[in-house]
C-alpha cells in the first residue's frame, strides 16, 4: 500500500494545497493526504466515466463521421416495378422522351421522382420536386418549379405565355428571365442531357431570395 | 480569484459542507477491497444510464422499427456496436454485482439493526434492476427477446384475481402490439430509472447515516473516504469497465432475427441468469402445481424471507439461518442454472434450433444491408420472403416425410424414430435426397445409375409389394435403358460425351447464373448426342427423346402425356412448380406416381419460395448451409452432393 510510503516528493506542490485549503477549514484531525494516492483516485475516477461518455459521444457524431463514406450519388439500375434510373452524376432518367415535348417550347410540367432514403428505409419512387421542361430542338431546358423569390410554386400562364409565381406575383419570361423586380434571379435552371431521345436530369435545390444561384 | 469565487457560491449554497460529507466519510480501520461492490453497482448504473441514453438518440419503438434500429445501431452506426455491447454486457455485470453485494451485506451482517430500513431500500433496488432486465430485453424486438418476454408477460397473468388485466395493461392490448413497446420502454427509460434514483440516493443517505460495517476496526488506521477508498473503488469500477468493453467488442451483444408472432422460436430462453427460475419451472412437480405457483408463490416466498432477514436476526441463531438461507438459495440457482445450461449443450433438437437462429439472425443482416434496404414493413417481411431461410422450412413441413436434403430434414435435422425394440433409430427415407436436384451429379446419376439414384424408393411400403403399374428401379424401361448409358459411358474415349450430355441435360433448368456457367459448346456436342449420333467410339444409345421427346422444347403444363415424365426444361423453376402441384398427372409419373400432389396443400406463395430456394433464386448469401447428414444416413455410399461444374 502506498500509503505510508508518501516520501516521494511531488513534483508540483502548487496544486494539491487548494484542496486542502478548503478542506481544512472545516476538517481537522484527519489523516495525512497523499498527493499520489490522490491522483491517481481522480485519475481513475476521470477515466472510468470519461470512457463511456466519450465512445458515448463518437457515437452521437455518427452523422458526422460516416458522412465521407456513404456513397454521395450512388446509381439506381432500378428494378422492381416503375423503377428509378439514375446514373453515376446524379441524372435520373426521366419517363418520358424528348418527343412527349411540344416542338413549339410550350412548357411541359414534370414530377420528378426518386428514391428517398430514411435511415434504415428506402422508400422507392417518390415525387421530389416538379420542373418545367421545354423542348428546343433537340435540346430540353428545364426550370424548377420553386420560385427563386420565396419558394412558392411557379405556375406557366398560357394566356400571358410567361411564367409567374401567385404568392408575390413574380414574373419570368419562357427563357426564365425575371419581367418584373419582384425576384431577386432568373428562374432556376437545372441540368439536362438528351441520350437515344430520353431526357436525362439532375435534380438540384436552390437557395430562395439570394440574387446568385446556391445549392442548398 | 477561483477561490474567491467558490467562497461565493458556499456562501449561498453551502456546497463545501456537501463535498466534505461526501468526500471525507470516515473509514475506520481503513479502506478495503472488500468495500467496493456498492461503488461497482453504482458505477454500472451511472454506465446504463450513458450508454441508455445514447442508445435512446437511436432508437425507434414499434414493432416495424425497433428492430431496425437496433440493427442500425449495431451494424451500421459508428462504435454501435460498442455502445450497444456495453449496454447489454453492463447490465449483465450488474445482476453479477448485485448478488455479491447482497451476499456480502448478509453474511457480514450489514442487514442487521439498525440498518433494517437500508437493507429494505436495497431489496427495492434489486426489484427496480430486475424490473430494467425485463423491460430491456424486449426492446430490440428480436425474436429471443420476443419470446422470452413473452413468458414473463404470461407469468403476469398467472396473477391471482388480477392476471388478466394486468398482462393486458402492461402490454397496452391483448396482444403484442406498438404499444407494448411504448409501454415497455417508458418504463425502460424513464419510470424504472427515476425510482432507481430516488432510491439509491436514499439507499446512500441511510448507508452515510450509520456508516460502513467494519469487522476490524483495527485492520489498519483510520482513513476517509476520499482519496483512500475512492482509490480501491476507482481501480475496482476500472476492472468493470474493461470486463464489459472486452464483451463488447469481442463478442458483441446478440441481435437475434426480428420478431415474428406467426414464427415460433424454438431455441427462446430468458436471460441466463433467470435460467434457475425457467429450469426450476420445468420441473415436472412444479408444473403440476401450476404457473402461479412456481413462478409467483415460491419466488414470493423466497423475496418473503429475503424481506424479513431483518426480523428474523432478532431470534435465537437468526443470523445462522440467513446465512445458511443464502448460501442455499444461492447453491440451488447454481445448480439449477448449470443443469439448464447442460441439458441445452446436449439437446440436439434445442442446438438445431439455435443453429437454424442464428443462420437466420446472419442472413437478415445480409438482406438489410442490401442496397434496396429494408422495406417499411420492417425486416420480418425480408426474412418471410426469403427463399434461403423459408425454403428449408417448407421443406421440412411438406417434403421430408419421405425426401431428405442432404440427409437432413431441410433445418439441419436428421429425422429419428423407435423400432419395434424401442430403440432410437434413424428413420429411412423413402424417395430421392434433393440436394443436388437439377445439378450435373443429378443428371449424371440419373443417367448412369438410375436405380441407386432412386434407390430410396425402395424403403416405401408400396415398393414392397410392386405393381406392374409401379415405378419399377430394377425392371423398367428407363432401368434398362440406365444400364445401356453406364455400360456405354464405361469406355474412357466416351467420358467426354457423358459430359456433354450431362450438359445439355442441365442447360434445361435455366437457373440464376447458369448463362455464365453453362459450357455451350458442351452442350451443342450433348445436343447431337441427343439427337441420336454416335458415341466417341462409335456405340450407338437410344436417346433420351426416344421417351421423353420434348426434351430441348418449351415446357407447357397441359396435364396430358403417357405417364414418361416430361423433360421439358426439366428442373426449371417452371417445370418444378408443375410437377410438384401434380406429380400424378400423365405428364409426368401418371399411375406409377406415389408422390402426393400440393396444388391443394402449399399456396402459390409458398411453392414459389420452396422453389426458388430449390434453384437458387434467391439473392446471394455468404451463410454457411446446414453440414451434411449424407453419411449418418444413408450409410457408407453417399449420394453426391455437390454441383461439380462441366469443367472438372
Amino acid at each position: 500500500m502506498s500509503e505510508n510510503e508518501n516520501a516521494t516528493p511531488a513534483p508540483e506542490e502548487t496544486s494539491p494545497p487548494k484542496t486542502t485549503a478548503v478542506t481544512d477549514d472545516s476538517g481537522s484531525g484527519r489523516p495525512r493526504r497523499n498527493f499520489v494516492v490522490e491522483c491517481l483516485a481522480a485519475g481513475i475516477g476521470g477515466l472510468v466515466g470519461l470512457v463511456p461518455a466519450g465512445i458515448g459521444s463518437l457515437f452521437f457524431l455518427d452523422p458526422l463521421i460516416r458522412k465521407g463514406s456513404q456513397p454521395a450519388a450512388g446509381t439506381s439500375a432500378g428494378t422492381g416495378n416503375n423503377p428509378v434510373v439514375k446514373n453515376e452524376n446524379g441524372f435520373l432518367r426521366l419517363s418520358l422522351g424528348i418527343d412527349a415535348l411540344p416542338e413549339d417550347g410550350t412548357p411541359v410540367r414534370y414530377t420528378v421522382h426518386d428514391d428517398i432514403v430514411n435511415v434504415w428505409n428506402k422508400f422507392p419512387n417518390q415525387p421530389i420536386g416538379a420542373v418545367w421542361l421545354r423542348r428546343i430542338q433537340d435540346q430540353v431546358i428545364a426550370f424548377s418549379t420553386v420560385c427563386p423569390h420565396l419558394g412558392c410554386d411557379v405556375e406557366h400562364r398560357t394566356s400571358e405565355g410567361d411564367f409567374y409565381c401567385p404568392c408575390h406575383t413574380s414574373a419570368f419570361d419562357l427563357e426564365g428571365s425575371p419581367l418584373n423586380k419582384i425576384p431577386p434571379r432568373s428562374m432556376d435552371t437545372l441540368e439536362t442531357e438528351v441520350k437515344d431521345g430520353r431526357i436525362w436530369l439532375k435534380y438540384e435545390q436552390f437557395r430562395g431570395a439570394t440574387s446568385e444561384k446556391e445549392l442548398v | 480569484m477561483i477561490r474567491s469565487l467558490l467562497a461565493w457560491l458556499d456562501n449561498r449554497t453551502g456546497c463545501n459542507d456537501l463535498l466534505h460529507e461526501a468526500l471525507y466519510e470516515r473509514v475506520p480501520g481503513g479502506a478495503r477491497w472488500r468495500y467496493v461492490w456498492g461503488s461497482t453497482l453504482v458505477f454500472t448504473f451511472v454506465l446504463q444510464m450513458i450508454t441508455g441514453i445514447f442508445l435512446w438518440m437511436a432508437y425507434s419503438p414499434s414493432t416495424q422499427t425497433a428492430w431496425e434500429s437496433v440493427y442500425y445501431i449495431q451494424e451500421v452506426m459508428f462504435l454501435g456496436r460498442i455502445v450497444r455491447g456495453m449496454h447489454h454486457f453492463a447490465a449483465q455485470a450488474m445482476i453479477v454485482l448485485l448478488a455479491i453485494h447482497l451476499i456480502q451485506v448478509i453474511i457480514d451482517g450489514a442487514y442487521k439493526a439498525p440498518r433494517e430500513v437500508n437493507f429494505w431500500l436495497g431489496l427495492v433496488l434489486l426489484k427496480i434492476i430486475l424490473g430494467l432486465s425485463l423491460t430491456g430485453y424486449l426492446l430490440p424486438w428480436d425474436q429471443k427477446g420476443y419470446y422470452a418476454t413473452q413468458v414473463s408477460t404470461k407469468i403476469m397473468g398467472a396473477t391471482p384475481v388480477i392476471g388478466a388485466q394486468l398482462q393486458e395493461v402492461v402490454q397496452g392490448g391483448a396482444q403484442y402490439n406498438h404499444h407494448t413497446l411504448t409501454r415497455f420502454f417508458a418504463m425502460h427509460a424513464g419510470i424504472l430509472p427515476g425510482l432507481l434514483i430516488a432510491f439509491l440516493a436514499l439507499h446512500l443517505y441511510v448507508f452515510r447515516r450509520h456508516g460502513l460495517t467494519v469487522h476490524d476496526p483495527k485492520y489498519k488506521p483510520d482513513t476517509t473516504f476520499w482519496p483512500d477508498q475512492v482509490l480501491k473503488d476507482g481501480v475496482a469500477c476500472l476492472g468493470v469497465l474493461a470486463v464489459v468493453l472486452l464483451f463488447a467488442i469481442f463478442k458483441g451483444a446478440e441481435l437475434s432475427p426480428p420478431a415474428d408472432a406467426a414464427k415460433a422460436y424454438a431455441a427462446a430462453r430468458p436471460e441466463w441468469y433467470f435460467l434457475f427460475l425457467f429450469r426450476f419451472l420445468k420441473f415436472e412437480a412444479v408444473e403440476h402445481l401450476g404457473l402461479a405457483f412456481g413462478a409467483i408463490y415460491v419466488p414470493g416466498a423466497l423475496m418473503g424471507i429475503l424481506f424479513m432477514m431483518p426480523l428474523t436476526a432478532k431470534l435465537k441463531a437468526g443470523h445462522r439461518f440467513n446465512v445458511a438461507f443464502t448460501w442455499l438459495v444461492t447453491f440451488g440457482i447454481v445448480v439449477l442454472t448449470t443443469l439448464a445450461f447442460y441439458e441445452d449443450a446436449n439437446n440436439e433438437d434445442h442446438q438445431a434450433a439455435i443453429a437454424e437462429a442464428e443462420r437466420d439472425a446472419h442472413r437478415i443482416k445480409e438482406l438489410a444491408s442490401r442496397p434496396s434496404m429494408i422495406p417499411v414493413e420492417g425486416a420480418v417481411s425480408l426474412l418471410r420472403e426469403d427463399p434461403f431461410t423459408q425454403g428449408p422450412v417448407l421443406f421440412a413441413k411438406n417434403c421430408a416425410s419421405c425426401h431428405r436434403y442432404n440427409g437432413h430434414n431441410g433445418r439441419g435435422i436428421v429425422l429419428r424414430e423407435k423400432d419395434a425394440d424401442r430403440n432410437v433409430i434413424i428413420t429411412k427415407p423413402v424417395a430421392t435426397d434433393l440436394a443436388n436436384f437439377g445439378s450435373r451429379d443429378w443428371m449424371r446419376a440419373i443417367i448412369m445409375d438410375y436405380g441407386n439414384h432412386f434407390g430410396p424408393l425402395k424403403n416405401a411400403e408400396w415398393y414392397q409389394n410392386l405393381g406392374d403399374d409401379d415405378l419399377n428401379l430394377d425392371e423398367s424401361e428407363m432401368a434398362d435403358a440406365s444400364n445401356g448409358y453406364a455400360e456405354a459411358f464405361q469406355a474412357t474415349e466416351n467420358a467426354e460425351d457423358l459430359k456433354a450430355l450431362v450438359e445439355v441435360l442441365v442447360a434445361m433448368r435455366k437457373w440464376p447464373g447458369d448463362e455464365t456457367t453453362i459450357d455451350a459448346k458442351l452442350a451443342a456436342r450433348g445436343q447431337q448426342i441427343l439427337d441420336g449420333e454416335p458415341l466417341a467410339d462409335g456405340t450407338e444409345i437410344s436417346s433420351c427423346t426416344d421417351c421423353h421427346d420434348t426434351i430441348g422444347s418449351d415446357f407447357e403444363f397441359t396435364g396430358e402425356g403417357f405417364g414418361y415424365p416430361d423433360l421439358a426444361e426439366y428442373g426449371s423453376a417452371k417445370w418444378l412448380k408443375a410437377f410438384i402441384r401434380d406429380p400424378g398427372s400423365d405428364q409426368f409419373y401418371g399411375t406409377k406416381n406415389h408422390m402426393p400432389a400440393y396444388a391443394e396443400k402449399m399456396t402459390d406463395e409458398e411453392l414459389d419460395i420452396l422453389v426458388r430456394w430449390m434453384t437458387g433464386d434467391y439473392y446471394e448469401t455468404h451463410v454457411e448451409d446446414y453440414p451434411s447428414r449424407l453419411t449418418e444416413v444413408f450409410g457408407s455410399e453417399p449420394q453426391p452432393a455437390s454441383d461439380t461444374s462441366a469443367a472438372e
